[in-house]
């Protein structure tokens, strides 16, 4: 017994002689992951922080697509689809339903308060430079705006967050974050992100502008003034929406008078032959000979680095097999390697069926939109969405020529959308004119010149900015000129379309409701279509607009019409919102 | 002590353990044991153990199907009770053959639960015919007493046999009460048909590739009935066949011979007759009581159905086929309107693809949008673009196109030439601007009958693009009696 407690009180006198010294020996820092104290030394470790928040945004990419398209008019279910999606399509969301969460959008928007907290720690502690901390800051600032936008688009009222909380159900406790309605929500929005101190891309050259796997990364940030002018025109504020659009749609008019000074963002023709996104046919008026290979199709198809994703996208992330996350969107829309969950309405169909191609030599024009035969495709009997999957099932072989690999990318922001809705604010401005042809065929066809002295035509110079376009072009006539815009030629002239002629005097609105539709048309499924919808129904303070069209897509859908006329009703009530719960 | 406590205990736990064990297995064999002693026999035993089926059983003895039942698949058996066996006709019962087929039209290889079949369900039976189930009623015999099970298989008892039937092509190839004529005109459509399925390769074609099949092994002998209207011969589906009686089939075809003049006797028969045969199945079930006044067959002629005429009714084993003295078939209703669409055409008389234009349009008149075909600016004179047209009969034909100028406002010509290119049976019509309605183009006699026929959508006789346009929707033959 002696022995024992001998041996007892020698083990009780180690343990407490190495509890002092434990702090030294366990307290090793991992070898494989970072440690927050090691997290932020550096302008690197910042750049990585913003990687990282955007890798985290990309996981949204599924949930956008679906809260944005399928709540809309123009993207249905399929006999695959869950009972999820059915709440979202048929708009009986039930408080389950991961679909309607907000709480990812949450877990990206603290990640982003986290990461502003460290980078004014670091700034503070002079680890990174004023200017390189304005960049970054007002990067992550934009996003959490963009997330905090899409939270307002869909839940309304939300609690408005803005530091850092390690978690995340934190967020719902209404004492400490009280919910703000979506109004409030928009001002305190604007004020922050007006505020940001540098509204411009990544300078290139810098870290997070480089060409990185292939992968040029400068467009994977969101455009702070695209942002902002979304902002704007959620609030009904034109000028200011307008003037901040201007901005993105000159962003290459500096430097060398070369194809991209004409074509980026400005909706411009270039190249020789098809290379640019025009609707063409080999042989206009032969409708077999629709151009597949080249043209509006490949909007969708064209590799990171080519011109055609630099003239024509704004903002646009990867999914590729070599990086995480995985390509969701793959799973929501393919037939092949994917769970076919959603298909194009039949209201899209009837919406393309619904316009005519310009006519030719060769006759009249063709009777159907032919962005209806780039942008969806048959697969086995099956109509399918395509523009998530270019990249992946091959346009001439309807097939994944590799199965495995899901590469792809997550579209969010390109030159239609941002000339929609530059003309949007246009219009309601009074620049109807200006608005149509923008949404036409251009400056040179909304102002026409009566010979080939374009002086006095061609453009919109008497206006104000941001509504002074030049976009003079003589040909060969005398003067000779090549005006910025000369090459602009209209959403609907790209897609070989006849102009729609608009009543005179009911012009503000049919061209607001021209323009929505030609969203539609062109931008189906990208993921903005409720919040276009949304947006015009907010401002008329006419829940029809937004009521009728989602009624026309269910009961086209052949879906019980009491769901239908349920759904209606329920938007009738101006009941928009998804219940915020998680 | 301690030690010894220790291994007792163990001990003791290891006993009852065991005696637990030992315990369980009268337990098990107590629920899982069959008690149900009808599960305990087979259905030979079942049909056995009845008094009032022992003719079936004697006749499962004598075909050997008493050992199949006895096997351990899962059968269905219909056995009719002795009252019904009593009037089996003894050449069955004789011929060792006859029998089998018989009994074998009792059994099938599934189980058929009375309350499972709620719709009429054809069920194939062990001598490869089917029998219609619905309820407790299967072919013209009820149920009496059913589901009755045994370990292998169901047992329905049934108040009446089920005899084996010929089915419809068996009538015809051999039943006495066939008629002699159109039987004889059936059986003389067997022909050579090229088939692979047993052919013997003997060597490949050095130059083609192709391979070289052993003679006499690359074709069967297959009836041209069978082959293009309906194979009457498969049981598992249901026809209803009409049959004419010699004089209703002689005035049939004297009725549509004109229709189809060739240059021989012979020929002009072959042609008629196979095209009065061709409507005379249909692969529906028309029983008597439902039989309609009219059937439209599978090539769209109505058959005038007079209940009146029907002089025999036979029951198949996969259909129906009604001999009748008269059939009264319109030539109106088997000589159809002809609709070319024109975009799949032929040939062209020269290759001009990159002039060729497949064109979608919106008609104002259908309100419907519809392909058509334009070649311009080809540069040849006189080009034409063929179509062929299978099996037009020698009447007179009224000729239509819809053919849309909307490229040009200057009107230009075309026409439509029967036979060959430049043919002057019909003349040049004009394409007027803009209209999207059917134009009559004249009429033309068809002296024979054409297994093809060519037709040329012929342009004008100049090399002068705004003149020689060919452009055209659809062409249209409408039979003119």
């Amino acid at each position: 017994m002696k022995k024992m407690k001998l041996i007892e009180s020698l083990l009780v006198v180690t343990l407490l002689l190495s509890f002092s010294s434990c702090k030294k020996i366990f307290d090793i820092k991992p070898e494989d992951q970072l440690d927050i104290s090691n997290a932020y030394q550096n302008v690197y470790d910042a750049d990585a922080a913003v990687i990282g928040v955007y890798g985290k945004f990309m996981g949204l990419a599924e949930q956008y697509v679906v809260l944005n398209e399928l709540r809309g008019d123009l993207l249905d279910v399929t006999v695959n689809s869950n009972e999820a999606l059915r709440q979202i399509n048929t708009h009986e969301v039930k408080e389950s339903n991961p679909y309607a969460s907000p709480k990812p959008f949450y877990e990206v928007i603290l990640n982003c308060n986290d990461v502003i907290e460290n980078f004014r720690i670091m700034v503070r502690d002079k680890k990174m430079t004023e200017d390189q901390f304005n960049q970054r800051y007002s990067d992550v600032v934009a996003l959490r705006s963009f997330l905090y936008l899409q939270l307002g688009i869909h839940w309304g009222e939300v609690p408005y967050v803005t530091s850092s909380l390690k978690n995340v159900d934190e967020v719902k406790n209404p004492t400490n974050y009280p919910k703000v309605t979506f109004n409030v929500l928009l001002d305190s929005l604007i004020a922050v992100t007006e505020a940001i101190p540098f509204k411009n891309v990544y300078p290139s050259g810098t870290n997070l502008n480089i060409t990185v796997d292939g992968y040029p990364t400068e467009k994977f940030y969101i455009n702070k003034r695209i942002m902002l002018g979304d902002l704007y025109l959620w609030k009904n504020n034109y000028q200011k929406a307008a003037e901040y659009y201007r901005q993105v749609m000159e962003t290459a008019t500096a430097g060398d008078f070369g194809e991209n000074y004409y074509s980026q963002y400005k909706l411009g023709w270039w190249g020789t032959g098809n290379v640019d996104h025009d609707v063409v046919y080999t042989r206009p008026g032969d409708a077999s000979t629709l151009v597949y290979n080249e043209g509006w199709r490949t909007i969708f198809e064209n590799p990171f680095n080519s011109d055609g994703v630099r003239r024509e996208w704004v903002w646009v992330l990867p999914f590729d097999s070599k990086f995480r996350p995985d390509n969701k969107l793959i799973k929501l829309f393919s037939p092949i390697g994917g769970d076919y969950q959603v298909q194009p309405s039949q209201r899209i169909y009837d919406m393309w069926d619904g316009q005519t191609q310009r006519s030719n030599d060769r006759g009249q024009g063709i009777p159907y939109d032919a962005r209806k035969l780039l942008s969806t495709m048959n697969i086995g009997g099956q109509p399918v969405a395509m523009k998530f999957l270019y990249n992946y099932i091959g346009w001439n072989t309807s097939t994944a020529s590799n199965p495995l690999l899901k590469n792809g990318k997550w579209f969010l922001f390109r030159q239609t959308h941002l000339h929609l809705r530059f003309a949007e604010a246009a219009n309601r401005s009074g620049k109807y004119l200006l608005a149509w042809g923008l949404w036409n065929n251009g400056f040179a066809g909304a102002y026409p010149a009566p010979g080939s002295d374009v002086t006095n035509y061609h453009n919109t110079l008497r206006e104000p900015y941001p509504f002074n376009f030049d976009g003079r072009n003589s040909n060969n006539g005398v003067p000779y000129y090549r005006a910025d815009w000369y090459r602009n030629i209209g959403i609907r002239a790209r897609a070989n379309l006849l102009n729609v002629s608009i009543p005179v005097a009911d012009s503000l609105l049919s061209i607001e409701s021209g323009l929505i539709q030609e969203g539609a048309l062109e931008n189906a499924f990208e993921g903005t279509r409720w919040a276009d919808l949304l947006r015009v129904t907010l401002r008329r303070n006419d829940p029809s607009f937004i009521a009728d069209r989602v009624y026309e897509k269910l009961i086209k859908s052949g879906i019980a019409s009491g769901s239908a006329s349920a759904a209606r009703a329920r938007l009738m009530a101006r009941d928009y919102y998804l219940p915020f719960k998680w | 002590m301690k030690f010894r406590q220790t291994y007792l205990l163990t001990a003791a736990g290891l006993l009852l353990v065991l005696q637990l064990l030992t315990g369980c297995d009268k337990l098990k064999d107590d629920r899982n044991s069959i008690t149900d002693p009808f599960l305990k026999i087979t259905l030979l035993e079942l049909i056995s153990a009845d008094p009032q089926l022992s003719t079936f059983r004697e006749y499962l003895g004598k075909t050997g199907y008493d050992i199949v039942i006895s096997s351990s698949k899962n059968y269905t058996v219909f056995a009719p009770v002795n009252s019904a066996l009593a009037s089996l006709d003894p050449a069955i019962v004789n011929d060792a053959a006859k029998l089998k087929l018989f009994v074998g039209n009792h059994i099938a290889l599934k189980q058929y639960r009375t309350a499972d079949i709620k719709s009429e369900t054809r069920i194939e039976m062990l001598n490869g015919k089917f029998n219609n189930m619905l309820n407790t009623s299967v072919e013209d015999a009820a149920i009496t007493t059913a589901n009755k099970y045994a370990s292998n298989g169901l047992l329905h008892v049934i108040n009446k046999s089920l005899p084996a039937l010929a089915n419809c092509w068996e009538f015809i190839n051999s039943s006495a009460e066939a008629p002699a004529k159109q039987k004889a005109f059936i059986l003389s459509l067997f022909r050579k048909v090229f088939d692979t399925s047993n052919a013997v390769i003997t060597g490949i074609n050095p130059l083609t590739g192709d391979p070289i099949y052993q003679p006499g092994t690359d074709s069967v002998f297959a009836n041209l009935f069978l082959n293009r209207v309906h194979d009457v011969q498969k049981e598992e589906k249901q026809f209803t066949v009409f049959m004419l009686t010699d004089a209703a089939w002689d005035m049939e075809n004297t009725k549509f011979r004109p229709y189809y003049v060739t240059n021989t006797a012979d020929s002009n028969a072959l042609v008629t007759g196979w095209h009065v045969v061709k409507d005379f199945a249909v692969d529906t079930l028309y029983k008597p009581g439902s039989l309609p006044d009219t059937i439209v067959s599978k090539f769209g002629t109505k058959l005038p159905i007079e209940k009146a005429f029907i002089v025999k009714t036979v029951k198949t084993s996969n259909g129906m086929v009604y001999i009748m003295s008269k059939m009264n078939v319109l030539p109106a209703s088997k000589l159809k309107t002809i609709t070319i669409q024109t975009e799949f055409y032929s040939a062209t008389s020269h290759d001009r693809r990159s002039n060729t234009f497949f064109r979608d349009r919106y008609s104002p008149v259908t309100l419907l949008d519809f392909k058509d075909i334009l070649v311009y600016s080809h540069g040849v004179s006189l080009f034409n673009i063929r179509y062929d047209v299978k099996e037009v009969p020698s009447i007179k034909y009224k000729a239509y196109w819809v053919a849309v100028n909307d490229f040009q406002t200057a009107t230009f010509q075309q026409k439509l030439g029967i036979g060959t290119a430049t043919s002057t049976i019909l003349g040049y019509v004009n394409v007027d601007a803009n209209n999207f309605n059917e134009v009559y183009l004249g009429e033309f006699t068809m002296s024979t009958y054409s297994p093809v026929l060519n037709i040329y959508l012929t342009g004008a006789n100049s090399t002068t693009a705004a003149v020689n346009p060919l452009v055209c929707d659809y062409i249209k033959l409408v039979p003119s009696l």
